[in-house]
This record gives structure tokens, C-alpha cells and sequence, in this order.
């Protein structure tokens, strides 16, 4: 059983991560993307087609994670700027249809052209002993990066100045324009911060799964889940939901079955934004 | 969304008149529903001894009916419902298991399947209005509520074949078994949703979808009661798809898990609708058509369809949010106007 609940926290922290990137875009502009685990997939077939030409791996990821910040930039400038230009719930509508037809459009680009391609980095190593359950060295490797990924993000937020304008473009967009801050700028970064995340993710996943042109949509619903039980626009909280329903997905894969996993997480969504719609934290970082 | 109810209001003047003028403003809306059921019904002359075609042309009809239905809960209310396949589902999967395992009459398992639908959606609604839920969390709830049927259908392998689907052999001796009567029922099912989507529009309730839509408040502050017609539309519109799921069941004499997923329905209606142009009452049918034959076209790259939908769900919401008929009709009427102005 403790072996279940390390694999949990293993899947958590990179669930965690993987709602970040959500949960980010969506406190600062109110764009729900739903074109995100779609653009970690790319990422993915960016590095592995790399790899496939030759190139090594440390230069093949770096190539994925500048490829899809830069995806994410060109979305931000180009099509959601009439989104930005709009006010509350039609805001709302179109960035979210918008990144719908983003993802379905990658989806369908993937499937067309690289349709048996897929991601695999094979970390080699020893297995590690924690708490007596020996872990495989590709998920000690996948953790750390992620543990690290998430603690720099968190303290970037916390405590550098472009993290606090950040924040209070989360809080009060105008009231930040007032300030001096740009939220603009700010919301085209961490747009990109978001596709960078993602690509962590799906590079981190690919050291325990291969991650295939399909994947992308599973992914998205994923975050989503994560970020909505964590409270959307929340970083903490979407840490914290993605340790919590990681271990909640392998401890009832591991004792219910994989399909009741599924319905168990969707509706721990939904029965989130029916009781607490700000998450089950609640806090707003 | 600016616009989706542009088109309804033009036709609303005529009801407050005396019963013989509301009468013959009935008839003259109806005209239109008349002449897209002649023209839609002349399409088996053509198409009769192609069984593919025939096949190409029925899905064409219900996806009209499931966007019409769509059009009455998206359209009218606003309510961002991701689970048009999942309410069809449940439609067709009940009936098919009743009639399957039950023995019960085709026309009574269409019937509880378009109930049990209607009550799923009435429920998703009541539950996302009465905790004032946005559109955003209206959307995410049902989206789940989509995936999770997914899963149960895959899950619940007893019930419903799980992936290898179940096959429905009710409908093969009746109308419904040959491909022209199975037109021309769906044919049927998509006019008396059309005449009854224009009903609606017609009538106080119609009067107070557009109040809620145009602005959510003052409608509420005028005494619009928004949780009961928000709910209404629902309860409507979800019956419908569950109908129309369940007839296709019993048509096609299979269904399987893909045959309602959410991406080879909820996204599709949701392009036809677009184009055509939100709350209008022919962007079903104009959309349904164009994308049927855009997708004819297109057979031979397969692939390639995927990649077209996302593109055009982005041209569409980026440059035409209004969609084809409210961007035509605004167009017609100020060239009208520009006439009688001269």
C-alpha cells in the first residue's frame, strides 16, 4: 500500500504541475485553455521527432520546451487578443471555444502527420529505496524535476516583483493597470509559462509512460480537474488537488478499477463547483 | 455573445395582434420550416439507390436535430451544456437496453428515452442555476458529466457492451430498418423541432429567453423567473436529443461507445451552430447541410477533418461570431430599408 501512495504522489506532483499551467492562464485572463494537455503533446512530438533526427536529448528538450512557449506566445498575441478585449462571461465564452478549436486543431494536425509518433525518454538507473518500497530511478528523476519546477514557480510568484504584479493582475486587473503594471505583458508571459509547463509535464510523464499523439486530450481534462478542485486561478491549491487526486486515481485504479478511477475524478470536479466553487483551499495566491 | 438574438426578434411584432393577424404571422413563420422540408425532402429522389449516400445524408439529418436541440439550450438561455452526445446517449443507450433486454415496444423506449434525457438535463440545469453557476462552470460540470457517462458505458460492459457496443434489433422490421423510411422519420423528428423551436420563440416564453439573454438581471428585476426558464430550455432541448438518439439507435441497429462520444458529437454541433448563427432558427439546418457536404469532400482525407473543424470553430469565433443567416439577414434589411428610403 505505501508503494501505492508514493506512485499517487508521483502522478500528483505532476498533476500539480499540469494544473499550474491551467490554472494560471485562467486567474489572469480568464481563458480556460482547453488547448492545454494538446500543446504539451506537441512539445512531446516536437522532442521525440527531434531525438528521431539525431540530436541528443538534453538539446531535443530544449528545442520542445522553446517550441511550445513559443506556440504559446503566438496564441496569446494573435488570437486571444480579442478575447482580452472583451468584458466578463463573453470574455469568458470565446476563450474557451477558442482554445477548444486550438486543441482540436493540434490534435488533428498530430493525428495527420505523426500519427504513430510518441515520447519515451528513458531515464537509466538503479531503482531507489524510500520508506522500504523501491521506487523505479525514472520516477525519482520525474519527482525531483517536478518538486523543483514547482518550488521555483512558487517562489518566483511569491517573492519577485514580476511574480507580485503577477498576483495582483490575478486579484484586480485594473487595479494593477493602475499600479503601473502591464497586464498584457504579464498575461503574454505566463502564457508561454504555461506552454513551458506543460512541456515539463509531458517530459516528465514520459519517464514512467510513453506520451502518444492521442494524449492531449486526457491531459487537458486532467489539469482541468486539478486546477477546479484546487479552486481556479489558485497555485497553491492546484499543487496541493493534484498530490490529493494523484494518490486518489492509483489507490482506486489499485483497489476499484480504471474506469470508476475516471468517473471518481470528474466528479470530484464537479461536486467541487457545485459545494465550493473556489476550490476546496479556497485561498487565492 | 453579441448578436445571437437578432434574428429571433424581427418576427415578434405580429403577436400581439388580433388572433386572425397572430394567425397568419404564424403561418408566415412557418413558411420557412415548409420550404427547408420540401427541399430536404426531395434529397432520397436523388440519393435512393446509394446506400452510402443515404447514410451520409440521415447522419446529416441528426446532426440537424441534435443542433436545433442544442439551439433551444445554448441558443436561447445561454447554458454552455458539453454533454449533447451524453444526453443523446443516454437517449439511445436506454432505449436500446429496454427494448433489448426489457421487450418493450420501440415507440415506448423512444419515448422513455427522451424523458430519462430530459430529466438528466433538467437536472444538470436546476443543479448549475440554482448554484449560480457561470458559463465557465456550466460548461466544466457537464463536460464531466460527459466523460463520466463515457466511462460507464465503457465500465458498465454487462449493460452495454462495453467497447464492442450492443447491437438493437427492434427497429430492422419497421419503418425505421430501410434507409429512405429512416430518413423520413428523422426528416419528421427534425421539422416538428423546428416547428416547436418557432413556437417557442413565439410564445411568453420565448419573450423571456431573450430577456435573460440580453441581460441576465434586468430580466430577473422585470420578473423574469430565470432559474425556471433556464431550466424549461433544458428539460426541452435535452428531451429532444434524447429522442432523436434513441430513433438513431434503432435505426442503425448498433451503437457503440463512439457512436455519442463528445468529440465525434458535442464539437460538431457545435460548429454547425456557429456557422449557421447562435439562436437563429435555420442555423441547424444551414450549418448541419454545409458541413454534411463539406465532410463528402473531405472522405478521402479523413485525417484531415479533424484539422478542418479546429480551424474553423477559430475562423469562425475569431471573424463570425454572428454566424452565416443573422450576418445575411441584417444585410437583406438594410438593403430593404435603404429602399424605402429612396
Amino acid at each position: 500500500m505505501t508503494a501505492v501512495l508514493l506512485d499517487g504522489v508521483v502522478l500528483g506532483l505532476q498533476f500539480g504541475l499540469l494544473g499550474v499551467g491551467l490554472t494560471l492562464v485562467y486567474g489572469l485572463g480568464g481563458v480556460l485553455n482547453l488547448a492545454h494537455g494538446q500543446v504539451a503533446v506537441l512539445g512531446a512530438i516536437v522532442i521525440a521527432r527531434s531525438m528521431d533526427a539525431g540530436m541528443s536529448t538534453g538539446v531535443s528538450i530544449v528545442f520542445g520546451l522553446v517550441a511550445v512557449g513559443l506556440l504559446g506566445l503566438i496564441v496569446d498575441l494573435t488570437l486571444m487578443r480579442p478575447v482580452y478585449r472583451l468584458r466578463g462571461e463573453s470574455r469568458v465564452l470565446l476563450g474557451l471555444l477558442l482554445m477548444l478549436g486550438v486543441g482540436t486543431l493540434i490534435d488533428g494536425v498530430l493525428e495527420w502527420r505523426y500519427p504513430i509518433e510518441a515520447l519515451t525518454l528513458r531515464v537509466t538507473g538503479d531503482p531507489v529505496s524510500i520508506l522500504g518500497v523501491r521506487m523505479s530511478y525514472g520516477s525519482i528523476v520525474a519527482s525531483a524535476i517536478a518538486l523543483v519546477v514547482g518550488v521555483a514557480l512558487f517562489a518566483f510568484l511569491r517573492f519577485s516583483t514580476f511574480g507580485r504584479a503577477t498576483r495582483s493582475v490575478i486579484q484586480d486587473e485594473e487595479g494593477a493597470r493602475l499600479c503601473g503594471v502591464n497586464p498584457a505583458v504579464v498575461r503574454s508571459t505566463i502564457f508561454v509559462m504555461s506552454g513551458v509547463l506543460a512541456g515539463v509535464v509531458v517530459i516528465t510523464r514520459s519517464m514512467t509512460a510513453p506520451i502518444t499523439v492521442t494524449s492531449g486530450f486526457g491531459l487537458t481534462i486532467m489539469a482541468l480537474i486539478v486546477a477546479v478542485v484546487g479552486g481556479l486561478g489558485s497555485v497553491s491549491g492546484a499543487f496541493v488537488a493534484g498530490i490529493l487526486l494523484g494518490v486518489v486515481n492509483t489507490v482506486s485504479a489499485y483497489t476499484i478499477g480504471s474506469y470508476a478511477t475516471t468517473i471518481i475524478l470528474l466528479t470530484a470536479a464537479a461536486v467541487t463547483i457545485v459545494l465550493r466553487p473556489s476550490g476546496l483551499f479556497g485561498d487565492r495566491t | 455573445m453579441s448578436g445571437i438574438g437578432d434574428a429571433a426578434d424581427r418576427n415578434t411584432d405580429g403577436v400581439v395582434a388580433g388572433a386572425e393577424r397572430t394567425f397568419r404571422s404564424l403561418g408566415r413563420d412557418l413558411v420557412p420550416i415548409g420550404a427547408v422540408a420540401v427541399l430536404l425532402a426531395l434529397l432520397p429522389i436523388q440519393f435512393h439507390d446509394s446506400r452510402s449516400m443515404m447514410t451520409v445524408i440521415i447522419t446529416g439529418l441528426l446532426f440537424m436535430a441534435y443542433a436545433v436541440a442544442f439551439n433551444v439550450i445554448f441558443g436561447s438561455t445561454v447554458q454552455l451544456f458539453l454533454c449533447v452526445g451524453a444526453l443523446a446517449g443516454i437517449g439511445g443507450f436506454s432505449a436500446a437496453i429496454l427494448s433489448e433486454r426489457g421487450g418493450i415496444p420501440m415507440l415506448v423506449c423512444i419515448v422513455i428515452g427522451g424523458v430519462l434525457a430530459g430529466l438528466v438535463g433538467g437536472l444538470l440545469s436546476w443543479i448549475a442555476v440554482s448554484r449560480s453557476l457561470d458559463v465557465i462552470f456550466t460548461g466544466v460540470v457537464t463536460l464531466a458529466f460527459s466523460l463520466s457517462f463515457q466511462s460507464i458505458i465503457l465500465g458498465r460492459r454487462d449493460l452495454t457492451g462495453g467497447e464492442t457496443g450492443i447491437v438493437v434489433e427492434a427497429g430492422s422490421d419497421t419503418v425505421l430498418g430501410g434507409k429512405v423510411g429512416a430518413y423520413y422519420v428523422l426528416l419528421g423528428v427534425v421539422v416538428a423541432y423546428l416547428v416547436l423551436f418557432r413556437l417557442i420563440q413565439r410564445s411568453h416564453v420565448g419573450w423571456a429567453f431573450r430577456a435573460l439573454r440580453n441581460d441576465e438581471v434586468a430580466a430577473e428585476l422585470a420578473g423574469v423567473d430565470v432559474t425556471r426558464y433556464r431550466v424549461y430550455a433544458a428539460l426541452v432541448g435535452s428531451t429532444m436529443l434524447g429522442v432523436a438518439g434513441s430513433v438513431f439507435a434503432f435505426h442503425r441497429g448498433f451503437i457503440g461507445p463512439s457512436t455519442y462520444a463528445f468529440a465525434d458529437v458535442d464539437v460538431h454541433v457545435l460548429v454547425m451552430l456557429v456557422f449557421g448563427g447562435i439562436g437563429s432558427l435555420l442555423a441547424p439546418v444551414l450549418g448541419a447541410v454545409v458541413f454534411t457536404i463539406l465532410d463528402e469532400i473531405l472522405i478521402s482525407f479523413a485525417q484531415l477533418r479533424v484539422v478542418l473543424y479546429g480551424a474553423v470553430i477559430i475562423i469562425l469565433f475569431l471573424g463570425f461570431r454572428r454566424g452565416v443567416i443573422p450576418t445575411l439577414e441584417s444585410a437583406y434589411s438594410r438593403w430593404r430599408h435603404r429602399g424605402e428610403g429612396a
